[in-house]
């Protein structure tokens, strides 16, 4: 029986602009158990960032205007910032995008990885370095006492990234959020970064929501998938299923739009067609009915509910939900 | 070990790898010193500041053992000696040793620059910190406050503040700062405005630091290369600031020795006694000139923006 550690009730954050209130995330709701690893898919701007932001607490200037996050039953959205500052870095822990400058250049990396330790355990730096050190030799950095004394530019960058996971580590803490984490890497550190968060998740059962755009990272690691579109899920099930019989015709055509080694040769990879809406003023019915080429009419007057279709996927689509099959036309 | 045979595998000593890692650590301070230290005129100035600074304090000393003469020591037998012995630079019309006073005036010159610098820096990086973080209504609130007191026509208040307190040292230094301040701000402002965008800061408040620690272990030390540059530059121009209050009667008041107001008193007797003029105003143009030159050189060694 897994336990549910965070669970996300139709989260909304808003951002205030200048044109008006910007719904990054609009009504996003999913489940993390402990010890798995869920994948968060979707092009840019569509709100995976800011839900990861937003469960944080570090949503600003944006603003959190509904839901919850619930944390082990504790709703984050109502916690005093003095409580969440106990679970950053405690209990969740993140890594970011770009590891050139995700670590402060003034200061050695060493100290930087011993930070959480200070500021949680309360111990002393002696302690705390040493602790540091010890997790940068579990993430693969060699002769770690040595390159703790090493300062960030003298890092390279798939080094930097183990150095902001041993960070992240060194509390262990039970949910791990990765933005990103290899989006700035080339191809091959990719590989060994993900390698690193793989075991970092067998080996601590650390739950970790992996946020891309790159659905290869995520049929590689992740048990789960949740597709995202104008800040709101369109899609989410196990990735199995997910990859092989989309529910959701913009997880369809993302998969379509990609190159896959299993395909007939000489077949095209097809483009979704058009852009993102401007997430001000979604116009009403499914945000992604323009670039449909699955849409009936009534796409365009009602928004479609995330609802089951299928053994296990959850969908917001009306065709689907209808019991089509999403196939070429 | 997490995954032993990777990590077995990744220890492997590749020779480039271990002699990478056997160089020493080289921080962005050990780099800028090795820069400034390369830079020839940047060395002289400093030491020669250094020199005059350390002359300064050290002033009692210098008049009891080279000059014999005390700053205020009247001596109307010997007026507007011209220099020789045993006075090296002359007398004044007061017949008081002139290097005697310019030791002196050091003091009063490089102490003031030195306070004023150390409290232009202080509350500009404070108001600066503060607007650059939290932004939003502090950030205008401090900027408009910021713009006003740049907007300050300087010398009126300079005036005013000579009319209303006695000018000593300490209180010039803190008008003189009063007004500096604002540059210092600005400059803190727009460099933390950029730093914040980092994605350092972010990781920093993920591991769930608080606002104090983030702004003063992590914003600030990454400040303060421009503010090295901002205080070594700005000494040049305070020293300027000085003198020149000094010379129109609003600074240091006689009979207190300063550089300024040495020249103020000579301007009386340009044709008679030439030398009265001649060496507070060389010494203010080379402490000047030096100042900025050094205050050049470390900006090019540290401002992380000319790399």
């Amino acid at each position: 029986m897994t336990q549910t550690l965070l669970e996300v009730q139709d989260l909304r954050t808003v951002f205030a602009t200048k044109d008006g209130n910007v719904k990054a995330v609009d009504g996003v709701s999913f489940h993390l158990d402990a010890g798995e690893t869920l994948g968060i898919v979707g092009e840019s701007g569509c709100g995976k960032s800011v839900t990861a932001m937003s469960i944080m607490g570090l949503q600003r200037p944006g603003r959190i205007v509904g839901g919850k996050v619930l944390f082990k039953g504790n709703d984050l959205t109502k916690a005093s910032e003095a409580e969440m500052r106990e679970v950053r870095g405690q209990q969740i822990a993140m890594i970011f995008q770009d590891p050139m400058t995700s670590l402060n250049p003034v200061f050695r990396a060493g100290w930087q990885v011993a930070e959480p330790l200070r500021l949680h355990r309360g111990v002393d730096f002696v302690k705390a370095l040493a602790g540091a050190v010890a997790m940068l030799g579990r993430v693969g950095i060699p002769s770690p006492a040595e390159r703790a004394k090493n300062y960030p530019h003298q890092f390279s960058g798939g080094m930097r990234q183990r150095a902001m996971i041993a960070m992240g580590l060194t509390t262990t803490p039970q949910v791990l959020i990765a933005d990103e984490p290899t989006t700035a890497l080339d191809v091959t550190i990719q590989a060994q970064i993900l390698d690193l968060l793989r075991t970092v998740n067998r080996e601590f059962g650390t739950a970790t929501i992996l946020i891309t755009h790159n659905l290869g990272v995520v049929a590689g690691m992740c048990e789960r998938v949740m597709v995202m579109y104008a800040g709101k899920v369109v899609e989410s099930g196990p990735t199995v299923d997910v990859f092989a019989h989309p529910k959701h015709p913009y997880t369809w055509s993302l998969l379509r739009s990609i190159p896959r080694l299993d395909a007939e040769r000489h077949e095209p990879l097809k483009p979704i067609e058009g852009l993102p809406p401007n997430l001000i003023d979604l116009p009403p019915g499914c945000a992604f009915q323009p670039r449909c080429p699955f849409r009936i009419e009534r796409c365009s007057r009602d928004t479609p509910a995330l609802n089951r279709v299928g053994e296990t996927q959850l969908a917001a689509c009306w065709v689907t939900q209808a019991g089509t099959e999403l196939k070429d036309a | 070990m997490i995954d032993p045979g990777h990590a077995v595998e990744r220890e492997l000593p590749s020779p480039a790898f271990e002699g990478e890692s056997r160089r020493p650590a080289q921080s962005y301070w050990n780099e800028s010193w090795e820069r400034l230290r390369s830079n020839r005129i940047g060395i002289v100035c400093g030491s020669l500041i250094l020199v005059l600074a350390l002359i300064a304090i050290a002033a009692p000393l210098f008049t009891q053992f080279l000059t014999h003469y005390e700053p205020f020591r009247l001596d109307l037998d010997n007026t507007f000696q011209p220099p020789g012995h045993p006075h090296l630079l002359g007398t004044d019309e007061l017949g008081r040793d002139t290097l005697t006073r310019l030791i002196y005036g050091g003091r009063v010159t490089l102490g003031v620059a030195l306070l004023t610098v150390a409290l232009s820096l202080t509350l500009g990086t404070t108001v600066g910190l503060a607007a650059g973080f939290y932004g939003r209504w502090i950030d205008d609130l401090l900027m408009r406050f910021v713009d006003v007191v740049l907007a300050f026509p300087a010398i009126f208040l300079f005036i005013l503040m000579a009319i209303l307190f006695r000018p000593t040292p300490i209180t010039l230094a803190a008008i003189i700062a009063s007004v500096g301040w604002g540059g210092v701000a600005r400059l803190v402002r727009g460099e933390v405005l950029s730093v914040k965008q980092r994605d350092f800061i972010l990781a920093t408040q993920s591991i769930g630091a608080r606002d104090g620690r983030l702004i003063v272990r992590h914003l600030l030390p990454n400040v303060l290369p421009v503010l090295i540059v901002a205080a070594s530059l700005g000494v040049g121009q305070i020293i300027l600031i000085e003198a020149a209050l000094d010379f129109l009667g609003l600074g240091i008041q006689p009979p207190t020795a300063s550089w300024g107001n040495m020249l103020t008193n000579s301007q009386s007797y340009f044709f008679h006694s030439v030398w009265l003029v001649y060496f507070p105003g060389i010494t203010i143009f080379v402490t000047v000139l030096a100042a900025n030159l050094f205050g050049n050189a470390v900006r090019d060694a540290f401002d992380p923006r000319l790399k």
